[in-house]
């Protein structure tokens, strides 16, 4: 097996995701919030591709393409949202957006 | 053919809330698909075959071949007729809704019929998750159907109906699970017979719930009198068979030894609920009232057959079972139409429509004397056969039935007379018209039934059940 | 002969059918004519059954024909079949023939009612209730047959709807006869628990086997107890008698039809039906025979003091029935069955005669309005005083020689029987008093105010033709029917019911004599008891309060069962509305509903709204989970 050990690839995907992680939990912008979820699910597949490597079998990257065909749609629907949020001048804050409180 | 029957009106459903159909071709295709499942039903009829053994027209195909789940449907003999009764009296309930004009016709002919499809697949599924799906595909659209087109408390109505259908549904679902995943198999004709008390209530609390049995009607009185009255008729005369049909197929086949131990219990409750049905729709101020609490004393009678577990019982419930759906489905049509003309259907204001209305008083005359179980009628034979079995089970329970059916006696011409005799009520003017040609066209069907089988009950006590020649006994058919 | 029983029964079922769908396309007279035509050929259906039965030698005449299973379940199975024997062509005859004379006079008796289709078409069900009571070949048709008779009374005693008297007296005729029902019905239910059939020929074979322990006392006397029940309901014998007075609400041909001719009688018929259930049992059977006697006094000694027409021909009718259980209940089923045909006769004749009475003076029935009607109306007065010496016994009217020849059976049966015997002859002497009271204040004396400002003349159209016909037939019926069977000389009827039911006594000659002598001599006594209070007015009426009020409240009955059945039952039902419907079970949803949104409530305030808080949660669930998972591990 050529290339550095699962490890590696390992901690590289979890640092994305913390990173992601980090974004989601602490900016209040939407744009930046979807960007932070991008950079987690980016993680998680780099987890699965890797595993999927180390493994030698096909199933992990046709999840990864399947989280990607996901995130792409998410992204169009979620910059659709903050596009239609901003058009209507409503204050890009997550943290303002609380009409759903029980 | 089976799944046909099931396939036949969800897809009518779905058609109609698809296509931007105007309101006259959603109706008329409601009523075209109800027409159409009927007779397919006919059709089922003339080609069972009677003296086969055990299940007809059978389907299956493997669903999760792991938990041995699989879409499986067939007929027995007793569900060919709880399968006509469905269809028959959904069809007269179509056309009611057709003739008064619902709001927003399109959804509700939609849910009308998807009602249809779910509850011939719960009198058709053999396997018990699918049975299950079925079970709760049939209340879905009657939530909506009781909160949107009910009446002014409906919405009361309706909690109550969902709070205490759910708690049922939860426990019937955790027991299909436990069952299933003990026996290795969710197939309703292969799994094993099981000793499991637990297992056992769970079943019988959510039928029942839904039956409904004393003391779990808490929910009966809003859903059938806040409800409009087509709805009110389904659910008296078709839904709460569903559950009874459950106590037979599931709860009473598959668990010998629970049925044994909690007969007594089980009776008394049945019995509880016979006497105290009939003494509150006794004092009922409304009609529907009347209906709905006689209703209540009418299921526990059916479960009192039931649970006699003998021959006679089961005969004679299977065919109670039909008699008392198109009975109750025909009394809450007809009192729909006897509010529509009052207005109310508070007894102390009606009266005195007898005179001058002579078609209004044929039909509700023949229907309550029907109801009240004069012997030589359809409900008698049923009444009788049931009361002939639990009596077998001890002397006290065919007693106390007996002395329902003189109160039954007695609530029936309470309301006969407080409708159509003595002087006119204060909201009955002469605008209060006779039944019109396209009522009659609703109900007489229904009460044709009715006679029919009151000449001939042993159409459905002698056809219910494949028994075995030997013994004459249907205690081994779908065991 | 079994086509012509089909024929019989069937006949006013199609009737009845075709009236109701022909609704209002046939004109009120038309239907009229319909029923009455299928009851006759009913009578000529009857007529041809009774003709081959005589063809047959008396082994023979026992014929079961089915249509087709009408119930069965388990092993057990009932067909609608009709069973064809000297009893029941008996009664067929009686049925569609009395029946026939009534419809036909109704015609003339209902003209101009609104209506009158409808009537029609409850004659014509009536009369097939009846038959099918009689022709049932089963005991579950017999049953079937009993609630039909219950229904049909039901419709008919509230016929005029309007009238809240009428609703209320047709809802207890027809509850009373639904307990009776119920009775037979568990009588039936352990006839099936220990024989595992209903028909007639099966179980009477194992009673009287004694097979498989239904002979024991216990079983077979429920049994009997509980067709005893149904028999005492129908006939409105005590305690189940109240019903009838009421049921006289009803149109004057109804009553003449229900409550004298057919229906009431139901309960002999039954007796003589099932004779040998009641003869295993035989304290059911004295029971039977005591009830009788019992309720033949007390209606003889309220019908003393009734006012209404109707009502004092209706106790009179109850206290003729009671002779007839007495009859039955010894054992002398041939007398009984004997004097339910003459009854039939001059009971009918009367409530008609009664009718024309009261369809001369516009409907009023009250007798102490009446007088003096001897002249006016002297045909009417000829076919009473037929009737009521028939009723009284007189010879040689028929009542004289049924009912002294039930008499004289009571005289062979023991202690038991004498007493019996006396409370007959008791009886006798009351039936006197009453009739000829209501004789003598309706047509003799001088034609009263109301009477002269009232009274009108019925026509000779088809009108009166149809009014004064039947009555007249009646009225010759009433006086030579006797003479079908001479107790002592010679008995027909006697010998063709032998092979369904043999009697289980027989009185010899001297007590015959004894019986008819004492029986003639206190009625014509009561009859001049009557004579010298109302007829010639020379003594007053004694005047005993307490004794009166007792009688006019019928032994206060009416208050008893209401404050036993009727006002417990209401209060129970208000009870368990008010302290268990509404607090516990109603309102248990509405607790439920709260309850739940309460709950809901509650778990709201976890909904922020905030993004990142769901974020968190998420996360931090996560985590925890993550470190449970290595942990556990």
């Amino acid at each position: 097996m050529l290339g550095p050990s699962v490890a590696w690839y390992l901690s590289v995907s979890a640092f994305l995701f913390g990173v992601g992680a980090l974004g989601v939990l602490l900016r209040r912008n939407p744009l930046i919030v979807l960007l932070s979820l991008e950079i987690m699910l980016n993680g998680a597949n780099l987890a699965l591709i890797a595993f999927s490597r180390h493994q030698g079998q096909g199933d992990g990257q046709i999840f990864a393409l399947a989280v990607m065909a996901v995130a792409a749609s998410e992204v169009v629907v979620g910059l659709g949202l903050i596009v239609a949020m901003n058009r209507k001048r409503i204050t890009l804050d997550v943290d303002r957006l609380n009409t759903l409180r029980g | 053919m089976t799944t046909l029957l099931i396939v036949v009106p969800l897809a009518a459903a779905l058609v109609l809330w698809l296509l931007p159909l105007d309101r006259v071709s959603a109706a008329a295709l409601a009523l075209l698909a109800a027409l159409a499942e009927v007779g397919l039903w006919i059709q089922l009829l003339i080609r069972f075959d009677w003296n086969e053994r055990g299940l007809q027209f059978e389907q299956r195909r493997s669903w999760f071949s792991d938990l041995h789940v699989s879409y499986h449907v067939g007929v027995y003999a007793f569900s060919v007729w709880l399968i006509g009764l469905a269809v028959v009296v959904m069809a007269a309930t179509i056309a009611y809704a057709v003739w008064v004009g619902r709001e927003r016709a399109r959804m509700y002919f939609g849910l009308m019929l998807f009602l249809t499809g779910a509850i011939v697949g719960v009198f058709a599924a053999q396997d018990l998750l699918l049975f299950y799906a079925f079970f709760e595909a049939m209340l879905i659209p009657l939530y909506v159907l009781v909160g949107v087109w009910g009446g002014p408390a409906r919405m009361g109505a309706t909690l109550k109906f969902v709070i205490y259908t759910m708690a049922g549904s939860l426990l019937m679902l955790a027991s299909v699970i436990v069952y299933g995943l003990s026996q290795g198999t969710f197939d309703l004709v292969d799994i094993g017979a099981s000793s499991s008390d637990w297992v056992f209530l769970g079943f019988v609390a959510a039928f029942a719930i839904k039956a409904p049995l004393f003391p779990f009607h808490g929910w009966l009185r809003d859903a059938y009198t806040e409800s409009s009255p087509e709805v009110a008729a389904v659910l008296s005369g078709v839904v709460s068979k569903a559950a009874a049909y459950g106590f037979l197929r599931i709860a009473i086949a598959k668990f010998p030894g629970p049925t044994e131990d909690f007969r007594t219990p089980i009776l008394v409750l049945a019995a509880v609920g016979l006497v105290y049905g009939s003494l509150l729709a006794f004092r009922a101020p409304d009609l529907r009232g009347v209906i709905a609490y006689s209703s209540l004393a009418q299921m526990g009678l059916i479960t009192l057959g039931l649970f006699a577990a003998n021959d006679l019982g089961f005969d004679g419930s299977v065919l109670q079972m039909v008699n008392h759906g198109l009975i109750s489905a025909t009394l809450f049509l007809l009192a729909g139409m006897v509010e529509r003309r009052a207005t109310t259907g508070e007894l102390g204001r009606l009266g005195g429509m007898a005179r001058g209305r002579p078609l209004l008083a044929t039909v509700l005359m023949t229907t309550g004397i029907i109801a009240l179980a004069v012997p030589f009628s359809t409900a008698f034979a049923g009444e009788f056969l049931i009361l002939a079995g639990v009596f077998q089970q001890g002397w006290g329970w065919a007693v106390v039935g007996a002395a329902a059916i003189v109160l039954a006696a007695m609530y029936i011409l309470r309301v006969i007379s407080a409708v159509l005799h003595r002087e006119p009520g204060t909201a009955v003017t002469d605008a209060a018209l006779d039944l019109r040609p396209a009522e009659l066209g609703i109900v007489v069907p229904l009460v044709a039934c009715l006679l029919a089988l009151s000449a001939w009950p042993a159409a459905i006590s002698g056809h219910a059940f494949s028994r075995d020649e030997a013994t004459r006994s249907v205690s081994q058919e779908f065991r | 002969m079994t086509v012509g029983a089909w024929i019989c029964l069937l006949s006013p079922l199609a009737g009845a059918l075709l009236i109701t769908l022909a609704g209002t396309r046939i004109s009120r007279r038309t239907a009229g004519y319909l029923s009455t035509g299928s009851v006759a050929v009913a009578f000529g259906g009857a007529i041809t059954s009774f003709i081959g039965l005589l063809g047959k030698n008396g082994e023979e005449r026992d014929h079961v024909s089915t249509a087709w299973t009408w119930l069965s379940g388990g092993s057990y199975r009932s067909g609608f079949e009709i069973l064809v024997d000297p009893l029941s062509v008996m009664m067929m005859l009686i049925v569609s023939g009395v029946g026939f004379l009534i419809v036909a006079y109704s015609i003339g008796y209902m003209d101009g009612d609104k209506e009158e289709r409808r009537y029609f078409a409850y004659m014509a069900l009536f009369v097939f209730s009846m038959l099918l009571l009689v022709q049932g070949g089963n005991f579950l048709l017999l049953l079937a047959g009993w609630g039909m008779v219950g229904l049909s009374s039901y419709l008919l005693i509230g016929f005029w709807h309007e009238r809240p008297s009428a609703i209320a007296g047709a809802k207890k005729a027809f509850v009373m006869n639904a307990i009776g029902d119920a009775t037979m019905a568990l009588a039936f239910f352990l006839i099936i628990l220990y024989t595992g059939t209903l028909s007639f020929d099966h179980v009477f074979n194992i009673v009287q086997n004694g097979d498989s322990g239904i002979s024991n006392s216990t079983p077979i006397n429920l049994i009997a107890l509980g067709l005893l029940g149904g028999a005492v309901a129908k006939s409105a014998q005590l305690p189940l008698q109240t019903w009838l007075p009421d049921a006289m609400e009803g149109p004057t041909p109804v009553s003449a039809l229900i409550h004298a001719a057919t229906m009431v009688t139901a309960g002999v018929y039954l007796i003589v039906r099932t004779h040998v259930i009641f003869e295993a049992a035989p304290k059911v059977e004295e029971l039977a025979a005591g009830l009788g006697a019992g309720t033949l006094l007390l209606a003889g000694l309220i019908a003393l003091v009734q006012t209404d027409i109707k009502r004092v021909i209706a106790y009179s009718t109850m206290s003729q029935i009671g002779y007839m259980f007495l009859g039955v209940g010894l054992g002398a089923y041939a007398n009984g069955m004997f004097h339910l045909m003459t009854h039939a006769f001059f009971k009918a004749l009367l409530f008609m005669a009664a009718g024309l009475v009261i369809h001369a003076l516009h409907g009023e029935q009250d007798i102490r309005r009446m007088g003096g009607l001897r002249t006016l109306m002297p045909r009417t007065y000829l076919a009473f005083l037929v009737g009521g010496l028939a009723l009284v016994g007189i010879f040689p009217f028929s009542g004289f020689f049924s009912k002294d020849s039930i008499l004289a059976a009571a005289m062979d049966h023991g202690w038991y029987g004498y007493v019996l015997w006396v409370a007959g002859l008791a009886g006798a002497f009351l039936t006197g008093i009453y009739t000829a009271r209501l004789f003598f204040l309706v047509f003799w004396g001088e034609p009263s105010a109301f009477v002269q400002e009232h009274f009108h003349k019925p026509k000779r159209d088809v009108v009166g033709i149809s009014l004064a016909a039947p009555v007249a037939a009646l009225a010759v019926l009433a006086a030579i029917a006797g003479w079908i069977q001479f107790a002592p000389l010679w008995h027909p009827i006697e010998t063709w019911l032998q092979t369904v039911a043999e009697p289980l006594v027989s009185p010899a000659g001297w007590q015959e004599a004894v019986s008819s002598v004492l029986a003639v001599v206190l009625g014509a006594a009561g009859i001049g008891v009557a004579w010298l209070l109302y007829g010639a007015r020379t003594r007053r009426v004694p005047r005993l309060a307490f004794a009166q009020r007792t009688l006019e409240h019928k032994f206060w009955f009416d208050e008893l069962y209401d404050a036993l059945f009727y006002r417990p039952s209401i209060r129970i039902a208000r009870g368990l509305g008010r302290f268990v419907e509404n607090p516990l079970i109603f309102g248990s949803g509405r607790e439920l509903g709260q309850e739940t949104r309460a709950l809901g409530g509650l778990l709201g305030r976890a909904q922020t709204g905030l993004l990142r808080t769901y974020a968190l949660a998420i996360a931090s669930s996560v985590a925890v989970l993550a470190l449970v998972f290595v942990v556990v591990r």
